[in-house]
């Protein structure tokens, strides 16, 4: 039931060209892992068999499915903490003094995956300032249309609020609904999700003046992560804060870019005149 | 005036739930699942297929007590529920698993089981510590909720079952 | 770093001991609420656990009478206690904060489950930071 490696080619092109993601060959293990259960849905239990039928026929729905089921969706609540820390010690208290009263905070978890990013950023929010939802919108984004669905309800498994989420803030911020947890209505009217291939012309959205791009370049090659900053960038204000992963950096990628260290984390500021 | 008992009207006019009115069968698996996942192993699934009889069982439960009373039980055969109790205790696995091994590892599936069955039901009630053994018996066939599992290939089930015997009819 | 784990259930005991020793911590474990008051007690200030990981429903002592045993010692401030129980209501979880605990893990967990909790707490070991 190994996957022949034209399968794996097709599925590694069409990967690349729909979402930029890069899955290098030896992958056959994930390929096959991740299709199963799609193959399965459509009644069929060899991986191969299901990919030949999508390649010889494709449709815009299993492409879809193929496409959305090898993005890695891994995430948690206050993800490696600095970034978020950083957030209300340093990047609210200066954007608050440079804008006006009136003037809506914009901040951009642009892979948001299942979402709590989003409401980690929005819960923050809400804590720190007074009718947060009236001055701040969170613009949530991610290729995969489940992903984006399962943001906009911001219902999380038992197992999902145990990551990284402190639980004064579950007991604060969410309820109860069956087995999982619902986040706050305050919450969920701060945070619009939608659908956005980042490594695709993106649409018009911002000007941002935060954006956390967080764990999701590195899936891309070099050209792919220098178009994507270029475009992120151009969606920003010029004071605006850029927060990569733990294991990203812009350094050597987009040199249009300034660190800066917030606290024990960094961050990227656009560089004037660039 | 003469009245059928269909369960329909007693369920409407009394105020004792049954469990059916509360929780159904694919929220008791989800439960399951996750508690599988993170106990037992992270390729560990529960295939939701009946696995048939069990042989030579044992069960393990806990009791709710509130706005609805009864027990969350466990049944499977006595060689899985040792395998499960090796797959839980991994490397900490003892050479040769005595009885109390296996009461304390099945036991505490079904607290965890247990716990949020209770926490999905409404109201707030209490949970027991976990007992292993024969199965409670069966005291409202109209209050059960079961899913029939299998775990590798072997047959396991999951009943949350009342503990009251059913209303007297009315008549 | 050291820690007490308190649970009735010896698989579970072992699984948490398991999950805190491979981030670094030495650990010691007790059955309930009372075994683990008196594996505190006479500890000189130096000697007493950094974290405490305490189940709920035990027999002779629970875990919330645990933690509000060990609040109302002032000797035992310094001591992180998190819950680690399969009470998972709303109502229980607001409960064993108010009584002291600072955390609260859900059963069922994974193993990053716990690093992330005692990652927000700064309680993971220096060998364990990334
Ligand atoms: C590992 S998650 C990171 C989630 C979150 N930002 C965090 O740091 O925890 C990566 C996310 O990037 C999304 N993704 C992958 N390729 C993408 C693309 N081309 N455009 C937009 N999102 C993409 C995936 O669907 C996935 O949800």
């Amino acid at each position: 039931m190994t996957l022949t490696t034209t399968s794996f080619d097709w599925v590694r092109h069409l990967v690349h060209k729909e979402s930029a993601i890069v899955l290098q060959p030896g992958k056959e293990y994930l390929v096959e892992a991740r299709l199963l259960p799609i193959a399965r849905q459509a009644g069929l239990t060899d991986v191969s068999q299901f990919v030949e039928s999508v390649r010889i026929r494709p449709d815009a729905d299993s492409t879809r499915r193929i496409v959305e089921a090898l993005t890695t969706n891994e995430t948690s609540w206050f993800r490696d903490g600095d970034p978020f820390t950083a957030l209300t010690s340093t990047v609210l208290p200066s954007l608050l003094g440079a804008r006006g009263p009136n003037e809506r905070l914009q901040i951009w978890s642009a892979a948001c995956s299942s979402g709590q990013e989003s409401y980690t950023i929005a819960m923050l929010l809400e804590d720190a300032l007074p009718n947060a939802a009236s001055r701040v919108s969170i613009t949530a984004t991610d290729i995969s249309r489940e992903m984006v669905e399962r943001t906009r309800a911001g219902r999380f498994s038992q197992l999902e609020v145990n990551r990284g989420l402190p639980a004064p803030m579950l007991v604060r911020h969410f309820t109860r609904a069956g087995t999982e947890w619902e986040v706050a209505p305050a919450l969920r009217r701060m945070v619009t999700a939608s659908q956005c291939n980042l490594a695709a012309p993106l649409p018009r959205m911002g000007p941002f003046d935060v954006v956390y791009l967080r764990n999701v370049l590195i899936y891309f090659d070099l050209p792919t992560k220098q178009a994507i900053l270029r475009r992120v960038r151009d969606l920003m204000r010029p004071d605006g804060w850029l927060f990569l992963g733990a294991a990203e950096t812009t350094l050597g990628v987009d040199d249009s870019w300034e660190r800066v260290v917030v606290g024990r984390s960094s961050a990227y500021r656009p560089l004037k005149g660039k | 005036m003469t009245t059928l008992d269909s369960g329909e009207r007693r369920r409407t006019s009394d105020t004792r739930p049954v469990i059916t009115d509360l929780i159904d069968e694919v929220t008791v698996e989800s439960i399951a699942q996750e508690a599988w996942i993170s106990l037992v192993g992270e390729d560990e699934v529960l295939v939701p297929l009946p696995g048939g009889p069990v042989a030579d069982p044992v069960s393990s439960w806990v009791d709710v007590v509130g706005p609805w009373t009864g027990s969350v039980v466990l049944t499977t055969g006595r060689r899985t529920a040792e395998e499960l109790t090796r797959a839980l205790l991994r490397e900490h696995s003892p050479e040769v698993l005595e009885d109390e091994d296996v009461a304390d590892a099945f036991g505490e599936i079904a607290n965890v089981v247990g716990g949020n069955v209770k926490a999905a039901l409404p109201g707030s009630s209490g949970l027991s510590l976990p007992d292993v053994g024969e199965a409670p018996a069966l005291r409202n066939p109209d209050d059960l909720c079961r899913v029939e599992l299998q775990w590798r290939g072997e047959p396991l089930s999951i009943s949350v079952q009342g503990a009251l015997p059913p209303l007297p009819a009315v008549s | 770093m050291r820690a007490l784990v308190i649970d009735d259930s010896r698989a579970m005991r072992r699984i948490v001991s398991g999950i805190l020793e491979g981030l670094g911590y030495e650990t010691q474990q007790a059955g309930h609420g009372r075994e683990g008051l008196d594996a505190l007690e006479g500890l000189a200030p130096d000697q007493l656990p950094d974290l405490v990981c305490v189940d709920w429903n035990m027999p002779v002592m629970d875990g919330l009478q645990f933690v509000s045993a060990v609040r109302s010692n002032p000797g035992w401030r310094s001591m992180t206690i998190m819950m680690v129980t399969s009470e998972s209501e709303h109502t229980q979880i607001v409960r064993a904060l108010a009584a002291g605990a600072h955390e609260y893990v859900i059963k069922p967990f994974t193993a990053d489950a716990i690093r992330d909790k005692l990652a927000l707490l700064g309680l993971l070991p220096q060998e364990a930071v990334l």
